[in-house]
């Protein structure tokens, strides 16, 4: 806020000088702009539309965008596409569900337990391969999601296998309000924390540097450190997504960790711009709707997120965050010449 | 362990063994010629396991003939792929190729999937073989003669294969362009060519998996994600590329699994499949016969 | 046969050939020399189609090359020896020199010039089942010019031959090239090592930042004063070619 008193008192027409500083300031911040206004929509929309379909619709608009936004810190910034993501959060969720349902433990507690636990296997398969190239990554996340699926489905003694397990609720009410607001709440601090890694002097650094790793040895930036940190990071959210879809869902099944929920996550992230966090997640709130408005389409979901993957990698790589910037340049050069 | 089951198990490991090595053959090919990681090769297989499903049940063909039919159908949409998909990427992409194409697979993988369940339904189209009677070789060990013949159209289909990229001038072209894309062209071969002919190749070999296999593997629209992820799991282990390796590999990882789901069960051998590869990225990440040509690790 | 009028192109994002014009005929040995950084080999890229020019045309007994691709400029008869060598390093020696034929269907004729370029170089012939990869610098050059010739071409471009080779393997490379030139090729020769150039080339242009600035026969410019004094003593001299020019040259390529 310094900066603003400031421009104001060094400037002559302080009545409009106040917004190009304030621009500047959310510029500068590790929050993008394009943040605020976004959620203050997410905020208003279920009070200004009072239907519980409709809140139910924006919860798992959220639930999936969060995963996309979660899936793009780490395929959009270390070019690290985790492939066995889907597994990642079935992992936070098994976690948290099981603590609850054979322990008794708090799903306040359960769910920072599947945050630890998938941010530890995610670690582990981190450090094996982010040294490796890129394609390592994504294979062996991969196979250890595979496996992850497998051991849920195996273990039938305590996940009862393909049955699936019942899971205590989040809260008492019924009401979908509540869980959207505090999954909105988890999103925020989500959002937040991976800005912040993101906008640190490493993270800075390493996108300066991207995949360069000469210039990395000379700038005395160990980018496989901080591809460790954001990739664990990722997992770790994943896992806490995880868990709160166990809670707010209350059943859960091994075939939640298949590899098509990864593709559905990935496409949206894609599809809204790799590299920009938001991107997916405002996707998720476009397409998740559709889907659920048109019956029809949700038969041949699979089917229009394949191609739109493969149509956004062909045609137009910087996904719906390039249009998005697209406008916005032209709007602001229309602004210039009137 | 009493011989018989020994005998079964090795017979089992053999045959899936040849589906591996078919399979993995073609996923190296296009790793090591066009640096592709193909997710959808899975899909591949199911292309030939339908055309070979409806050429000999429907059509009422002769099974070698529907073999045959459906490997060039498979060549066919994998050439059509490349053509419509695999070459604008190329145009478009700017470095990230690799996992660009990864990228582009998987979501081809999904769409090839639900548009065969739309349009086929999730129905098992299966035949109980295509030649019938067995080969006595002891009173207790026996081999089905459909077994026997899918063994050995894969073996030929492989040798084949391999000779192929030995011995002919095309083949040669093929390995040129994979190591060395300026010299390559400099000997007047046209790499777009090569690229679309290479991805059918892959693609064939797949479908000539699933085609033969028919009997072992019924046609249905997900029936391709099982050799996907063994063939993936034989290419990695080898190292990325490696043709030859991946061969070989296959059939290793044929007996291993046919060992390990007897001890172990199907859920189970699943997550020692993937302590081995754990273990190999350990010791050595470039896989086990994998080469440092391609560079594994960053640069 | 093969002219070159008012080229420029660039090397990454530097423009590096400002108006290159040369031209050379059947059955002429030219060379093409100059400091390093001059645009030497980019001019030979370009007219390969491995460097896009930014203008400028390129015209092969009488039909343009502008716009098309590698392969198929080497398939109107052009051959490239680049400087990388580009060769086929997991593939045996035979079947390096059999991909060098891989755009002529004609089996006998690519026997037949296998056959000359073993007779040529008798190293190849010995280790025709060995690993390119496991060749010998010198071998490697000559793996490269005998792949060259298996087009049976009628220009060759040849860049750098000398670069990183023993004086007596350089000799050996060079002997090749007039023996090549004498059995009626026509080659394009891009060299530092100017003395020895010089005296074996009918014609050469000298190249200095991205333009021509003197051609003429190889034995009038071996006595001109500027090459003699910034030049050829030192090549005489020594092994060397080009010190770097006063201005610092272009950039290094």
């Amino acid at each position: 806020m310094t900066d603003v008193t400031q421009s104001n008192q060094t400037d002559s027409s302080p009545t409009r000088s106040i917004w190009p500083a304030v621009w500047r300031w959310l510029q500068d911040s590790p929050i993008q702009p394009v943040a605020w206004p976004l959620l203050a929509i997410l905020l208003l929309l279920p009070v200004v539309f009072r239907d519980a379909y409709l809140h139910r619709l924006l919860a798992a608009s959220l639930l999936f965008g969060a995963q996309a936004m979660v899936f793009d810190f780490t395929g959009g910034y270390i070019n690290a596409v985790n492939f066995g993501f889907a597994a990642f959060v079935g992992l936070g969720a098994y976690t948290s569900g099981l603590l609850a349902v054979n322990a008794g433990i708090s799903p306040w507690i359960g769910m920072p337990a599947g945050a630890l636990a998938a941010g530890l296997v995610g670690f582990i398969t981190g450090a094996l391969t982010l040294r490796l190239r890129g394609v390592y990554v994504s294979i062996m996340a991969w196979f250890v999601g595979l496996a992850l699926m497998a051991v849920t489905y195996a273990m039938v003694g305590l996940t009862r296998g393909a049955q699936g397990i019942n899971v205590p609720y989040l809260l008492e009410t019924p009401d979908t309000l509540p869980y959207y607001y505090i999954l909105l709440g988890m999103t925020v601090v989500i959002y937040v924390v991976l800005r912040l890694v993101i906008h640190s002097r490493v993270g800075l650094a390493f996108k300066a540097i991207g995949q360069n790793f000469e210039a990395a040895r000379a700038s005395g930036v160990d980018p496989t450190r901080y591809k460790l940190i954001n990739f664990t990071l990722s997992c770790a959210c994943a896992g806490l997504l995880g868990g709160f879809y166990a809670h707010f869902v209350g059943v859960l099944t091994p075939g939640m960790m298949v590899t098509d929920n990864t593709i559905e996550v990935m496409a949206l992230s894609y599809i809204g711009g790799t590299g920009t966090l938001l991107g997916g997640l405002v996707t998720a709130f476009l397409i998740t709707p559709l889907f659920d408005y048109l019956k029809g389409l949700m038969e041949i979901r699979l089917i229009i997120y394949g191609m739109l993957l493969i149509l956004t990698m062909i045609l137009y790589p910087a996904g719906l965050d390039g249009l998005f910037q697209w406008l916005v340049g032209r709007i602001k050069g229309r602004q210039k010449q009137g | 362990m009493n011989l018989t089951v020994l005998w079964n198990l090795l017979v089992t490991g053999i045959l899936r063994g040849g589906l591996y090595a078919l399979m993995a053959g073609g996923l190296a090919l296009l790793f090591g010629v066009m640096n592709i990681c193909n997710f959808a090769h899975g899909e591949l297989f199911v292309v030939g396991a339908y055309v070979a499903y409806f050429a000999y049940v429907t059509f009422g063909l002769p099974p070698l003939l529907a073999i045959l039919i459906a490997a060039g159908a498979s060549f066919l949409v994998g050439a059509l792929l490349e053509k419509s998909l695999i070459l604008p990427l190329r145009r478009r992409s700017k470095g990230e190729w690799i996992m660009n194409t990864f990228l582009l697979t998987s979501g081809l993988s999904v769409v090839m999937q639900n548009t065969a369940q739309r349009v086929w339904g999730v129905r098992y189209r299966g035949i109980t073989q295509y030649w019938a009677g067995t080969i006595r070789i002891t009173p207790t060990m026996s081999v089905a003669v459909d077994r026997a013949v899918a063994f050995l159209i894969a073996v030929v289909g492989i040798t084949g294969f391999w000779l192929f990229l030995r011995r002919t001038n095309v083949g040669r072209a093929i390995r040129a362009v994979s190591q060395n894309e300026t010299g390559a062209m400099l000997v007047g071969i046209d790499l777009d060519n090569i690229q679309t002919l290479t991805f059918a190749l892959g693609s064939m070999l797949a479908g000539l998996g699933g085609a033969s296999m028919l009997s072992l593997i019924p046609a249905y629209p997900f029936a391709g994600g099982k050799p996907n992820i063994t063939s993936w799991f034989v290419v990695t282990v080898v190292g990325l590329g490696n043709v030859g390796g991946s061969i070989v590999g296959g059939f290793i990882v044929g007996l291993v699994e046919s060992f390990a789901f007897f001890y172990l069960g199907s859920g189970w051998q699943d997550v020692f499949s993937l302590g081995v590869i754990i273990l190999i990225l350990l010791v050595k990440p470039s896989g086990l016969f994998g080469s440092e040509v391609k560079g594994v690790l960053e640069r | 046969m093969l002219e070159v009028s008012q080229l420029q192109a660039s090397y990454g994002p530097l423009q590096v050939i400002w108006g290159v014009s040369l031209h050379v005929e059947q059955g002429e040995f030219v060379a093409l020399i100059g400091p390093n950084g001059a645009g030497k080999t980019t001019t030979l890229r370009a007219i390969m189609g491995l460097v896009k020019p930014l203008s400028g045309t390129i015209a092969f007994n009488g039909q343009t090359l502008n716009g098309l691709k590698a392969n198929q400029i080497t398939r109107k008869g052009i051959s490239f020896v680049t400087e990388d060598l580009d060769l086929f390093d997991g593939m045996t020696v035979h079947d390096n020199l059999i991909l060098g034929g891989f755009s002529l269907h004609d089996r006998a004729q690519v026997e037949g010039t296998l056959e000359s370029v073993y007779d040529l170089f008798p190293i190849l012939a010995e280790r025709h089942r060995q690993l390119a990869g496991t060749l010998s610098g010198g071998e490697r050059k000559m793996l490269a010019i005998g792949r060259g010739l298996m087009l049976s071409p009628s220009l060759i471009l040849v860049d750098e031959p000398s670069l990183g080779l023993a004086p007596k393997l350089v000799l050996a490379v060079f002997e090749a090239l007039k023996q090549l030139h004498e059995r009626g090729s026509t080659i394009l020769l891009v060299e530092q090592n100017v003395y020895t150039t010089l005296h074996m080339t009918n014609r050469a242009y000298v190249l200095e930042n991205g333009q021509v600035v003197m051609e003429g026969p190889s034995s009038d410019l071996l006595r001109n004063e500027h090459l003699q004094r910034t030049y050829i003593s030192m090549g005489a001299a020594g092994e060397g070619g080009f010190p770097a020019p006063a201005d610092g040259g272009g950039p290094a390529l």
